[in-house]
C-alpha cells in the first residue's frame, strides 16, 4: 500500500478497478486481473458476491448473483488468489459485505487474506463504530481496513474516521448506491476537497465514476479513481477494452 | 449476588442512571420524592424490562394501588402502614411489607408477615416511609427470617452498604437519601452505588447490553456509511420525542381517536371450552383501523419524520399490512409514500396492493432473489441510501439498525401494556401464558416487553415452520438460524455456511423473513422467551378453528399462534390463563383460504 502514498507524493493519479469475482466463472477473475495489471491500474478491487448487496446498484448486483450461481463463495475467491503464481506488482483489495466475514471468522478472514497475498479490505456495511468486530484481527495480518466516507459523514465522524485512515480513504461521490450516473455536482467538488484537505492517505473517488467527463471534473480534487459498475458491465459484455480509455484518462499525466 | 434497588425516582435522568440496578422505587405516598402515576408510568419507560419496578404505598386505598400496577405498571408494590393481610392478598403483583424497627417487638411483627418480601427500615420522621437513618442491624440477629425475603434500607450509602450486606446477607438493599445532594437524586451517586454493590461482576455480565442499540450481543448500526447520518439523527430525534410529553400526547390521541384502541381483550369462552385447559383470553389487534397492529408503529414513526422535517416515507411490506398501515397514514397526514413489496407477495396479497393504490401511495414490486419480505427490506434501504436527506424509512417490523428496533417495540409496546391492565382487571391476576406469532417479530415484541419483568409469566414466540422445520422450506429463524448481519442488525438468520442469506418460505406473507429481530434474539438467548415453530398446515387449521369458535377469522400469521396455543394448552389447568395475541384479521388472506381451505371447509 505504500506505492499509493508514492503515487500522490509524484503528483499521479490512481485508478482502482473494481471486478466482481466469480461473474462468468471463478476461472475468469486470473486473467481478469492480469488483464487490468497490464492495462496499467493502480489497484485492483476484488468483489465478493453477497445475496443481499444494499450498498450496491443494479449492474454489480447483477454480477453478483450470476457469480452466486457459479457457486462461488468467500473461501472459494481467496484459495484462488492463493494459488495465483503470476507476478502480482499492485495491490489486491478485497471488497465484502460483513455477514460472509462474520460465518467464515473475522480471524480466519484476517489470516486467509494474508495467505492470499491482500493487502487490504473494504467492508462497506461495517461503519466505523462496529470496526472492532474484524480491525484488530486484520491489523494483527498487516491488512489495511479502508475506511469509507460520504457526502453525508458528518464533521466530527469525518475527523474520527480520517485519523483512523490506512493506505487510501474510499471518498463515495454520490448520496446513493454503487452505479453508472451522468452527473457530478459542485458539491462532490466541495466534499473531496474537504476530505483531502484532512486526510493523512490519498483519497479516491468512487460510486458512480463511469466517464472521462467525470474525471476531469474532479481530477484537481483527488488522488485518484475506483470505477466498478462500468468495468463489471465492460467484462460482462466482452468489452473491457472499451475501458482503456477510462484508465488513460486517469493514469496519464497529460491526458490528451 | 445482592440486589438493589433504586427508590423515589422523581427524574429521567437518574431512572437512566438506575437502569443497572434491579429494581427502581416509585413514590405515591406523601413524600417530598411523590410522583404521579403518569409520571412513574413516564420513567418506568426509561428503564430496562428487566429492572423491577415498585411502587411505594402507605394506608392508600385498594383501587389506588391497583390503578398504579396497572398504568406503570409496576411489577411489585411496597405498603409501609398499617395494610392488613387481606390487602396484601387482594393485590395482583408480589408484595413488600416494610417495617420500622425499634426493637425487638418490631422484629416480631416482621416475622409474622405474609408479605413475599419484607423490608426494614429505620423509624420515620415527618412521614411514614424511608428516614434515611440506620437503623440498628443488631436487632435483626437471631430473627426468623429468611434472607431471601430480607430487604434492607435505611441511611445507606456508597460507603456503608458493604457492612449491611456483610452482617444480613439480604435478597436486597434499598438506597434512597444515600445517592442524593442536597435532597436531590444524584446520577453519579447512583452509579456508584449500584457499582459497589455489584462490583466487577456487573461490568461482565452486562458486557455490550449497556452499549447503546444492543440487546446483549444483538442488534447494532451495521449500514453502509451514507446512512450513517440518518441512523444517528434519527436516534437523536427519538430520544428526544420519547421524554416529550407532547409527543407522547399525539401519539396516543391518534392511537385513541383514529385506530380505536384501546382494543378489548375478549375472554374466548368455546375455545376455553374445547381445549378443556386454561382459560384463554384474546388480545384483539385485529380490531384496529387497517387490520391488523401494524398502525401502531407507523402513526409513531410517521409523527416522528415530521418532528424531524421528512414528509417523504418510504417502507417495504410482506404481507401487505404495513404497507397499508403506512400507505394510510401517509394519507392521513398528508405525506408522500413508497411502498416496496416482492412481486411474489403482489400476487398473495393482491387486495392490500390495491388498498394501498387507492390511499395515494406508489406501489414499487420487486422481482429480485425470493420476490418477497427480505427482497422488499433491500430495495427500500437502497431507495433509502439515495434519497436520505428527505426521506424517513418506516420500517415495519422490529428490525434493522438501532434506534429501530427499540423503537418500534416502544409504539407496539401498547399491546403488552394494555393486556397487563386488562387481565389485572379482569382476573386480578397476571396470566400463566402469552403467545404471539414471530416474523421480524413486532407485535410478538411489544406483546412480550411489559411482561419480560414477570417471572411468573412464560412468553411463547411462534415462528412459521412453513413445509417443516427440517425441510428447506421454513421461516423458523429462532428455531434453526445462525448468528450474522442482514439488514442493519447484528442477529439470527437463515443463512447457508458461506454466509449468504437464504431464502425464507411461510404460506404467510408476514412471517416470511429470513431475520428476526435482535431484541429476541437476545430473549432467547438469556432464555427468557420460548420460540415454536407451526408448521403451514397447522397454521390454516387454526384459521378454521378461531373462524367457527369463536367468530373471528384470524391473520394467517396471527394463526399460527393459535395453532402453538392450542398445543400449549393441552398441557395446563383449568385455574390458568393464557392469552393469544390475534395481530390481525383474515381479511387480505381471503383468496389463500378460499384457495386451501375449500376442500376443508
Amino acid at each position: 500500500m505504500k506505492r499509493l502514498k508514492d503515487l500522490k507524493d509524484n503528483g499521479d493519479k490512481a485508478f482502482v478497478a473494481y471486478i466482481m469475482a466469480g461473474d462468468g466463472g471463478l476461472d475468469k477473475l486470473r486473467g481478469q486481473v492480469e488483464y487490468l495489471q497490464k492495462t496499467g491500474v493502480t489497484a485492483i478491487e476484488i468483489g465478493i458476491p453477497f445475496s443481499d448487496p444494499v450498498a450496491d446498484g443494479p449492474v454489480i448486483e447483477e454480477a453478483g448473483n450470476r457469480a452466486l450461481a457459479e457457486g462461488v463463495t468467500l473461501d472459494k475467491v481467496l484459495l484462488e488468489m492463493k494459488s495465483w503464481d503470476f507476478k502480482i506488482k499492485i495491490p489486491l483489495i478485497v471488497m465484502t459485505y460483513l455477514n460472509p466475514v462474520i460465518s467464515y471468522g473475522a480471524e480466519r478472514f484476517a489470516e486467509s487474506c494474508r495467505e492470499a497475498g491482500v493487502s487490504a479490505v473494504i467492508i462497506p456495511d461495517l461503519p466505523f463504530e462496529h470496526q472492532q468486530l474484524v480491525g484488530p484481527y486484520l491489523k494483527k495480518t498487516g491488512v489495511t481496513l479502508i475506511q469509507l466516507v460520504t457526502l453525508t459523514t458528518t464533521e466530527n465522524r469525518l475527523e474520527d474516521i480520517l485519523d483512523a485512515a490506512e493506505g487510501f480513504v474510499y471518498a463515495v461521490t454520490v448520496t446513493g448506491i454503487t452505479g453508472v450516473r451522468d452527473e457530478m455536482t459542485q458539491e462532490v467538488q466541495e466534499f473531496m476537497k474537504t476530505v483531502r484537505s484532512k486526510s493523512p492517505v490519498p483519497v479516491y473517488a468512487g460510486f458512480g465514476i463511469s466517464k472521462t467527463e467525470h474525471i476531469e471534473m474532479l481530477r484537481d480534487d483527488v488522488d485518484g479513481f475506483i470505477v466498478g459498475s462500468a468495468i463489471v458491465k465492460a467484462f460482462h459484455d466482452n468489452k473491457i477494452e472499451d475501458i482503456d480509455p477510462l484508465i488513460h484518462a486517469v493514469t496519464q499525466r497529460n491526458p490528451v | 449476588m445482592t440486589k438493589v434497588k433504586i427508590c423515589g425516582l422523581q427524574e429521567a435522568e437518574h431512572a437512566k442512571a438506575a437502569s443497572a440496578a434491579d429494581a427502581a422505587g416509585f413514590v405515591f405516598a406523601p413524600s417530598r420524592r411523590r410522583v404521579t402515576v403518569e409520571q412513574a408510568a413516564r420513567l418506568a419507560a426509561e428503564l430496562p424490562e428487566s429492572v423491577v419496578k415498585i411502587g411505594v404505598f402507605v394506608n392508600a386505598e385498594l383501587d389506588e394501588v391497583l390503578e398504579a400496577v396497572r398504568k406503570v405498571p409496576l411489577t411489585m408494590v411496597q405498603l409501609h402502614g398499617d395494610e392488613t393481610d387481606e390487602f396484601i392478598r387482594s393485590i395482583p403483583v408480589e408484595v413488600i411489607q416494610a417495617f420500622s424497627v425499634r426493637d425487638i417487638e418490631d422484629v416480631k411483627k416482621l416475622e409474622q408477615s405474609i408479605a413475599d418480601y419484607v423490608l426494614v427500615d429505620a423509624p420515620g420522621i415527618d412521614f411514614r416511609g424511608g428516614s434515611g437513618r440506620i437503623f440498628d442491624w443488631g436487632l435483626l440477629k437471631g430473627a426468623s427470617i429468611d434472607p431471601e425475603r430480607l430487604i434492607v434500607a435505611g441511611g445507606l450509602d456508597a460507603v456503608n452498604v458493604g457492612q449491611a450486606i456483610g452482617s444480613l446477607a439480604p435478597y436486597m438493599v434499598d438506597v434512597s437519601s444515600g445517592v442524593e445532594t442536597e435532597g436531590k437524586k444524584d446520577a453519579d451517586k447512583i452509579k456508584s452505588f449500584i457499582k459497589t454493590v455489584k462490583g466487577d461482576s456487573m461490568q461482565q455480565a452486562t458486557g455490550t447490553e449497556n452499549v447503546t442499540g444492543f440487546f446483549g450481543r444483538f442488534g447494532g448500526q451495521f449500514v453502509p456509511e451514507t446512512l450513517m447520518k440518518a441512523v444517528k439523527e434519527l436516534e437523536a430525534a427519538y430520544a428526544e420525542a420519547k421524554d416529550d410529553a407532547d409527543f407522547q400526547a399525539d401519539y396516543h390521541k391518534y392511537l385513541k381517536e383514529y385506530v380505536g384502541r384501546e382494543q378489548p381483550l375478549t375472554y374466548a369462552a368455546r375455545l376455553t371450552e374445547a381445549w378443556g385447559g386454561p382459560k384463554v383470553y384474546l388480545k384483539r389487534e385485529d380490531l384496529n383501523h387497517t387490520g391488523a397492529h401494524k398502525i401502531n408503529n407507523a402513526i409513531g414513526q410517521a409523527l416522528l419524520a415530521i418532528r424531524m422535517g421528512k414528509r417523504k416515507i418510504v417502507a417495504e411490506t410482506g404481507a401487505g399490512q404495513h404497507g397499508v398501515a403506512t400507505a394510510t397514514i401517509c394519507a392521513l397526514l398528508d405525506l408522500e409514500c413508497v411502498i416496496f413489496m416482492g412481486e411474489e407477495d403482489i400476487r398473495r396479497q393482491q387486495l392490500n396492493v390495491f388498498r394501498m393504490k387507492l390511499l395515494g401511495a406508489k406501489v414499487e414490486s420487486v422481482t429480485k432473489g425470493s420476490a418477497t419480505l427480505k427482497d422488499a427490506v433491500n430495495e427500500a434501504l437502497r431507495y433509502w441510501v439515495t434519497n436520505v436527506e428527505d426521506t424517513h424509512y418506516l420500517i415495519g417490523s422490529a428490525l434493522g439498525p438501532h434506534p429501530f428496533p427499540t423503537m418500534v417495540r416502544d409504539f407496539q409496546s401498547v399491546i403488552g401494556r394494555e393486556t397487563r391492565g386488562q387481565i389485572l382487571g379482569k382476573e386480578g391476576r397476571l396470566p400463566d401464558v402469552i403467545l404471539a406469532c414471530v416474523g421480524g417479530g413486532s407485535n410478538a415484541i411489544g406483546m412480550f416487553h411489559p411482561f419480560v419483568g414477570d417471572e411468573s409469566v412464560r412468553l411463547i414466540g411462534v415462528e412459521a415452520a412453513g413445509e417443516g422445520v427440517d425441510t428447506a422450506r421454513h421461516a423458523a429463524t429462532l428455531t434453526k438460524g445462525t448468528e450474522g448481519v442482514l439488514h442493519g442488525a447484528y442477529m439470527k438468520l437463515l443463512q447457508d455456511e458461506n454466509g449468504q442469506v437464504q431464502e425464507a418460505h411461510s404460506i404467510s406473507a408476514g412471517l416470511d423473513y429470513p431475520g428476526v429481530g435482535p431484541e429476541h434474539v437476545h430473549l432467547e438467548d438469556i432464555g427468557r422467551v420460548e420460540y415454536k415453530a407451526v408448521t403451514d398446515e397447522e397454521a390454516l387449521a387454526s384459521v378454521i378453528t378461531l373462524s367457527r369458535l369463536e367468530g373471528i377469522i384470524p391473520a394467517l400469521e396471527s394463526a399460527h399462534a393459535v395453532a402453538e396455543a392450542e398445543k400449549t394448552a393441552a398441557a395446563m389447568g383449568s385455574d390458568e390463563i393464557l392469552i393469544i395475541c390475534v395481530s390481525g384479521r383474515g381479511d387480505k388472506d381471503m383468496a389463500t383460504y378460499a384457495e386451501k381451505l375449500e376442500g376443508l371447509a
